[in-house]
């Protein structure tokens, strides 16, 4: 039933594609098919032209045409770290804080951050080591990350607008502090559409510790329609409602099926023109195949021990061993064409900070001793293994988390605390140059100095590489063209390959 | 869409004529009506984006000064000599403006100003006066007042559409569009569209079958009449109203607590649509309910609407950063207040004036200095007498706690002073240091033990306290004696197959975070976080052992921070079997750990049985008058926030941030409207309550155009699935126009006029032929209108998340119809420094009650409900999605409520079992019976022959719950004729 108040997707492409003003509407994209192609979001862009059914398998031109550019990425992989990572304990080296260990920072000796007052300058606890031909030093806490710092392009010159957890992830996840923007991945969904016909579009997996800062928010599409929200489900976890209620046996579920086929059926014939009813009948479909398919993604029977071995999902501490599994279960979405991934590694504040996420505020040591062996191979092999299978040409790999740490101690504690004005985010992966650096933070890691960047700046450039011009995937809302870079952002190209 | 580009083109085409016209005709104008009516609008819409307040290129020409004045490039007319003027130039050499040239005719306008002397008035051009191609001005058509419209009577309207007067608007504009509209729906249609768009409920089949039968002529009013009289429209009409309000019970952020108390909003704004209270009213009430109606209860809970947003109170200690945390809460209220009631998109003016609207930045920050006094919170509400009659009787009461209070203590007092004197006997009893967080250590006699028992009576911050200690690492060390063992081994150890036992505290979504486990994983970090005074650690056999150490932190990071509370007072018991215990050690011979401690030790030791049975009397006494106060019951405290003095000078933020202030500005109406209404200017120092109130009267006001505006198309979007203007909160230029700019004034115009009661208001529109037609498709009408704007035919639609949910309930005949209260949860709520909310997986009948009184937390996914597009409430939803996806059909296949209710609705058409027919009824008779009565409850109408086969062969395979799940799962049962 073609009703405006369906946001319908059509109209949100032209809304997002074309000249609001050059759009003279065609009435009948309304009415053909376009309801069958918008379920899932799958092949948006395609489907406003060739009415693709999704019975048709045929193979679908990313973005067919309505991209701004031309596309390295067919899909993303977000690390996310929460709890605010440090940046100087695990990707910036800052040779000057062994140099002025225990001094105060110059200018800022009555700097108040989040939980108050700081102390003197804190030199990080472990060594940084030269890795790969680039030379890049990373922290010696993350040996296996190293062997990738050749791929990888960090930004150590990010900033945020927030010193606060949830305003700071959220930001991170929307382009905007407040709750209720849509994330990226809705973004992307709502721009590329899917590109499999048995998995949802956009999934996150939360870590087995919790959900990250605010929640639901991080992966909330907002006001983009609810079919761009991503799906949550983990290697401990699966999708809710996927299985058949024990009450309810196989046939039963054939047979009422077909019942429901036949009423169904019926009632469209006296509702013809009214395509949404098709289109609903259509995600019955869908969700059976979807039964059939998820369990298939999450089953690593098939994985080889040596590749299990190399993500470390056997792992004796538990922690790791789940992370790992559900790195694995990230490259097998990727693998089936999942279009966005967001891949926790850490949870929310808890009552002893650090110990659910990378919020070291009073024993940086004893946190991240914890955090990293957790992260560290099972991260390293996922991107190993997207990379032997050839993933990595068309995926797009994000490092992210809200913000990064102070370079001093925070007061009568050996932990750090928020740094929204310097921090570290990286990509890697189809379109990004490796091995390069971009920007830096001052010569402690206070803030951004060479080159500042916003997460504006980031999803710009993530856009660009998707083949879209930050500037119009817009989407209209309240009063305006939202945008995920806000009115902000501008594309960091020397991170482009 | 079509539409608004419809109004675009026929602007410009307008403007084109205006500038063509005259240019090329008359000579002698007046200078002043030149340059108001031609030379005017093309500054103010082609030049003063940047050559206005922006002043590119150091040329600004809003006043005749600073246009004399020139730019960068010197000045830029020489009155009267074209060719010597710089803007002449430019814009003749399509140099500027940059983007898109001016036509010849308009350069030939401003070429003939200059040359006429560049007449320029007195009085500054104002970028908002005039509507231009790129952005609204306060001729803007939302902010124009109303204007009287008689609905249209042209010859093309048929007799059976010329009664009505909304028929009359709207076939006229079906006309103009070559459509024509519907015939009259059936009954059953009709009965089943009013039922859901009144009350969310479907009728039921007693309902279908009277209304059927129903020959009256005026069946239908009374139908309608019987809806309205429903409590149950209050329910439905309120989940509207609490969309658009942001309306949530959960503080939101990443703390996220859920509101207990805000349920009083969501029950007052349902009754006072089932009271038919005039909505502007209720308007007034929610911005200044405690200013109007101070002590009555049922005005005052209105303001929860300013503080039922969400707000972060995590606690910076960053001022900066706190600051822009307040600007935030106050920027949601500022939003929620401007878009609900005026459509206007007010917070798009934070960081500048509106991009696109003539709201100005300092219309914002008036609004801000208005809201500056609103704090999230409880407040105490009830009359002066009520809250004196408490304290009244409150007073003797609180009056004897407090003498108790100082007897204990002076009781106390006593005996601690008498412990303090005689102290120094006592020293010599505690010669060991006092415990320590970094380690605390206890040698023994060798004993052979396999358990090893800490009890704790007193943490090191409080004497009386034995929970909520920590304890990093408990070390239990063998003996070194017997050289055949080697050197001494921690056996509590988890690696040496030690296991540890103590209450801990918990997170639920994550089991293992404090647990007593972490004494013995070898690592100092993290803690255990003790629930109980107990720590039993078990070894994996019997060992001889001579030593534990102890400690919760280890590293000394901590001091003495809450974070790493220690033991004060213990004893270290060892057992073989778990029964019999041995005290092997205490903190007894320990020096104390502070002063409290020591003196508690010492009037433990000196304190006289006749003492004790004093300490006892009063303590009580004190529980016996504790127990009386809280039998006089409280005042209701509820969220409707509390309300401090905010004194002024306030400023704009500039760019937005609170460290940039910026042009000072007092609370006032904003200038926004300020050619249709009668403003107000309020001094910095104004009460708090009277901003609130006058904002309230402004927005209320019979010269204000927008209120009923916005409150005449959210009824039409609710009745017809869209607004005559499709954006309902935003009546700006970014925001859709009106297809029936006549008939939204005539409507608007009547809700001032039933002096703001919606009942009528919705009787009206629902009388209409317009209202009862066919949805039924019609090919070549939707190649015109594919979403029957125009209302061709009656726009169908799906039912919304709380409809298909309580007409399940209603169907299986499960609903429990109580209303108002504490909200129920389809979720399960989990603290631990921040909320967790989890979807539950079973819903017992507690949660069977209508799905608007669920309570409402933010940044939850709720099963069924956030399917089916409810939305979250971290915004205001001026009109809800519609999708469609494969998880609903998930849900509605597989989640154990569509069992549960398939289940109940079997049982229940079981129990009213067929209607008698005496002696034995065959099996295939009372299945179709059966399958009869099924398709009567959901669908409200019987089975065909083809249906009713199919279904009796699912019943007979499967039974009747399958029938039943199959039948909550068809299109026809939430698609809505």
């Amino acid at each position: 039933m073609p009703n405006p108040a369906k946001n319908n997707v059509t109209d949100s492409l032209h809304r997002a594609l074309l000249s609001r003003r050059g759009f003279l509407g065609d009435a009948h994209t309304g009415l053909l098919g376009i309801s069958l192609a918008s379920l899932l979001g799958r092949d948006l862009l395609a489907s406003e032209h060739d009415k693709v059914a999704l019975e048709s398998r045929a193979p679908r031109q990313l973005g067919n045409g309505k991209l701004q550019f031309a596309p390295r990425a067919q899909r993303v992989l977000q690390i996310f770290c929460p709890g605010g990572a440090s940046h100087m304990d695990l990707w910036e080296h800052k040779p000057s804080l062994d140099k002025y260990h225990g001094q105060p920072l110059p200018g800022e000796e009555n700097f108040l951050s989040f939980q108050g007052r700081s102390g003197n300058l804190m030199r990080s606890p472990w060594p940084f080591a030269a890795c790969g031909e680039s030379g890049h030093k990373i922290s010696t806490m993350l040996p296996h990350m190293a062997q990738h710092v050749d791929d990888i392009a960090f930004v150590h010159s990010m900033t945020s607008k927030t010193n606060t957890h949830g305003p700071g992830c959220v930001f991170m996840n929307t382009g905007h502090v407040t709750e209720g923007f849509p994330s990226a991945g809705a973004w992307v969904s709502y721009a590329l559409g899917s590109a499999n016909d048995t998995l949802p579009t956009y999934v996150t997996i939360p870590d087995i510790r919790g959900e990250p800062p605010n929640g639901k928010a991080n992966w909330s599409n907002g006001f983009l329609p609810a079919q761009h929200q991503a799906i949550g489900m983990n290697a401990q976890q699966p999708i809710r409602n996927l299985h058949l209620p024990s009450q309810v046996s196989a046939e039963e579920e054939a047979d009422t099926r077909q019942l429901l086929e036949l009423l169904n059926q019926h009632h469209a014939a006296q509702h013809p023109g009214d395509s949404e009813l098709q289109a609903r009948m259509e995600s019955y479909r869908l969700a059976a195949r979807m039964q059939l398919s998820a369990p298939e993604v999450t089953n690593m029977s098939g994985e080889t021990p040596a590749t299990l071995h190399l993500y470390g999902t056997e792992d004796a501490n538990p922690l790791k061993a789940a992370y790992a599994r559900n790195c694995l279960l990230a490259r097998r979405l990727l693998e089936k064409g999942v279009r966005y991934v967001n891949l926790y590694c850490a949870s929310r504040a808890s009552g002893v900070d650090g110990l659910l996420n990378w919020d070291a505020h009073r024993t940086l040591v004893s946190d991240y001793e914890r955090h990293c062996p957790v992260f560290d191979q099972p991260t390293a092999a996922l991107l190993t293994d997207l990379k032997q299978r050839g993933l990595l040409e068309d995926t797009l790999v994000l490092w992210t988390t809200e913000f990064g740490r102070m370079p001093t101690h925070q007061a009568e504690t050996t932990g750090r605390d928020h740094n929204p004005d310097g921090f570290t985010c990286w990509m890697m992966g189809a379109g990004v140059k490796g091995g390069t650096s971009y920007g830096t933070t001052d010569e402690f890691g206070r803030r951004a100095e060479e080159n500042p960047s916003s997460v504006w700046d980031f999803y710009a450039t993530v856009l660009h590489i998707l083949g879209f011009s930050h500037e119009q995937l817009t989407y209209y809302y309240n009063g305006f063209d939202r945008r995920l870079t806000d009115v902000h952002g501008h594309v960091i190209h020397p991170l482009l390959a | 869409m079509p539409v608004r580009e419809l109004v675009c083109v026929g602007a410009i085409v307008m403007l084109g004529w205006c500038l063509c016209g005259p240019a090329s005709v008359c000579a002698d104008e007046v200078p002043a009506k030149f340059f108001d009516e031609q030379v005017k609008p093309i500054l103010v819409n082609r030049c003063l984006s940047c050559h206005g307040a922006d002043k590119k290129g150091g040329l600004d020409l809003r006043t005749k000064a600073a246009l004399l004045q020139g730019g960068e490039s010197g000045a830029v007319i020489e009155p009267g000599s074209p060719q010597e003027s710089l803007l002449v130039d430019y814009v003749q050499s399509e140099e500027m403006p940059p983007k898109k040239p001016l036509s010849d005719a308009e350069v030939a306008i401003l070429t003939r100003w200059v040359a006429r002397g560049g007449y320029f008035p007195d009085e500054p051009l104002d970028i908002f006066a005039l509507t231009t191609e790129t952005r609204a001005g306060y001729d803007w058509w939302s902010l124009r007042p109303l204007s009287t419209v008689l609905p249209p009577s042209p010859d093309e309207i048929g007799a059976s559409w010329s009664q009505h007067p909304i028929d009359c608007f709207v076939r006229a504009a079906l006309h103009t569009k070559g459509l024509s509209p519907s015939p009259k729906a059936d009954k059953r249609t009709l009965i089943r569209r009013a039922t859901y768009d009144l009350t969310g409920l479907p009728p039921t089949p007693q309902e279908v079958a009277a209304f059927e039968k129903d020959q009256r002529e005026d069946a239908y009013d009374r139908l309608i009449d019987r809806l309205l009289a429903s409590p149950h429209y209050g329910e439905h009409w309120g989940r509207h109203w609490l969309d658009v309000v942001r309306f949530g019970e959960s503080r939101g952020y990443e703390r996220n607590e859920v509101i207990d108390n805000a349920w009083p909003f969501r029950d007052y704004v349902i009754r006072s649509l089932n009271d038919d209270k005039p909505f502007d009213q209720l308007v007034r009430e929610q911005l200044a309910g405690d200013v109007i109606g101070p002590g009555e209860i049922d005005v005052e809970v209105g303001t929860a609407f300013l503080v039922c947003g969400p707000f972060d109170d995590v606690g910076n200690q960053n001022p900066e950063q706190a600051a822009q945390s307040r600007a935030n809460t106050i920027d949601d209220v500022i939003r929620a207040t401007s878009e609900a009631f005026l459509g206007l998109t007010v917070g798009c003016s934070r960081c500048h004036d509106h991009k696109f609207d003539p709201i100005r930045q300092t219309d914002y920050y008036s609004l801000y200095a208005t809201f500056a006094g609103i704090q999230h919170a409880d407040r105490e509400l009830g009359t002066e007498e009520q809250k004196e009659q408490r304290a009244g009787q409150l007073a003797p009461l609180t009056k004897r706690k407090e003498e108790l209070q100082k007897e204990f203590a002076k009781f106390e007092g006593e005996l601690t002073a008498a412990a303090i004197k005689r102290a120094d006997e006592f020293v010599g009893d505690w010669l060991r240091p006092p415990a320590s967080r970094r380690g605390t250590e206890e040698v023994f006699p060798p004993v052979l033990a396999r358990h090893v028992r800490l009890t704790v009576d007193g943490t090191d911050v409080n004497p009386a306290a034995n929970i909520r200690y920590r304890i990093d690492e408990f070390e239990v060390w063998t003996s070194e004696r017997g050289t055949s063992e080697g050197p001494s081994r921690n056996v509590a150890l988890a690696d040496n197959g030690g296991q540890a036992i103590g209450k801990n505290f918990v997170a639920e979504d994550f089991v293992g975070a404090y647990v007593a486990e972490l004494t013995i994983d070898g690592k100092f970090e993290p803690p255990w976080i003790a629930a109980g005074p107990e720590l039993v650690v078990t070894l994996a056999e019997n060992e001889t052992i001579d030593r534990v150490f102890f400690s919760s932190d280890r590293s000394g990071a901590a001091g003495d921070q809450f974070i790493a509370t220690f033991v004060g007072e213990y004893q270290i018991d060892v057992s073989l079997n778990g029964e019999d215990w041995q005290a092997v050690a205490s903190s007894a011979t320990r020096q104390p750990v502070t002063e409290a401690h020591r003196n508690k030790r010492i009037v433990e030791h000196l304190i006289t049985d006749q003492q004790r049975q004093r300490r006892a009397d009063l303590t009580t006494q004190l529980a016996e008058v504790d127990r009386k106060i809280a039998e006089i019951a409280p005042l209701p405290t509820w969220w409707v926030g509390t309300f401090k003095e905010a004194s002024g000078p306030f400023h704009v933020f500039v760019g937005g941030s609170p460290q940039k202030t910026g042009e000072v500005v007092v609370p006032a109406s904003p200038s926004v409207l300020k050619q249709a209404t009668t403003g107000y200017h309020l001094a910095a120092d104004a009460p708090e309550s009277e901003r609130r109130r006058q904002l309230a009267e402004w927005i209320t006001a019979p010269d204000n155009p927008l209120t009923p505006r916005v409150l005449a198309n959210r009824l039409w979007h609710y009745h017809f699935g869209t607004g005559i203007v499709d954006t309902p909160s935003d009546f700006g230029f970014m925001g859709g126009r009106p297809t029936h700019p006549g008939l939204l004034d005539w409507l608007a115009a009547q809700v001032q006029s039933a002096d703001w009661k919606l009942k009528q208001i919705h009787k009206l529109i629902m009388t209409s032929q317009t209202y009862q037609q066919q949805s039924a498709f019609e090919e070549i009408a939707a190649g015109i209108d594919a979403d029957s704007r125009y209302l061709w035919r009656f726009p169908p639609r799906r039912l919304s998340a709380e409809e298909i949910r309580d007409t399940l309930l209603a169907i299986a005949g499960k609903i429990d119809f109580t209303a108002g209260g504490p909200g129920f949860r389809l979720f399960r709520y989990m603290q631990d420094n921040v909320s967790t909310y989890l979807p539950l997986d079973q819903f017992g009948p507690e949660t069977y009650r209508r799905s608007v009184y669920h309570q409402n937390a933010r940044a939850t996914v709720i099963d069924i409900m956030t399917d089916f597009d409810a939305p979250d409430c971290a915004f205001a939803t001026p009109r809800r999605t519609e999708t469609t996806t494969p998880l609903q059909a998930l849900t509605m296949m597989n989640h154990s409520f569509i069992i549960d209710m398939a289940r109940f609705l079997a049982e229940r058409i079981e129990a009213e079992g067929p209607p008698e027919q005496g002696g034995g009824e065959s099996a295939p008779a009372k299945t179709a019976a059966q399958v009869r009565r099924a398709f009567e409850l959901a669908l409200a109408r019987g089975p065909d022959q083809r249906e009713l086969n199919a279904a009796a062969l699912l019943v007979e395979k499967h039974g009747l719950a399958a029938l039943c799940r199959a039948m909550f799962n068809t299109n026809e049962l939430i698609y809505l004729d």
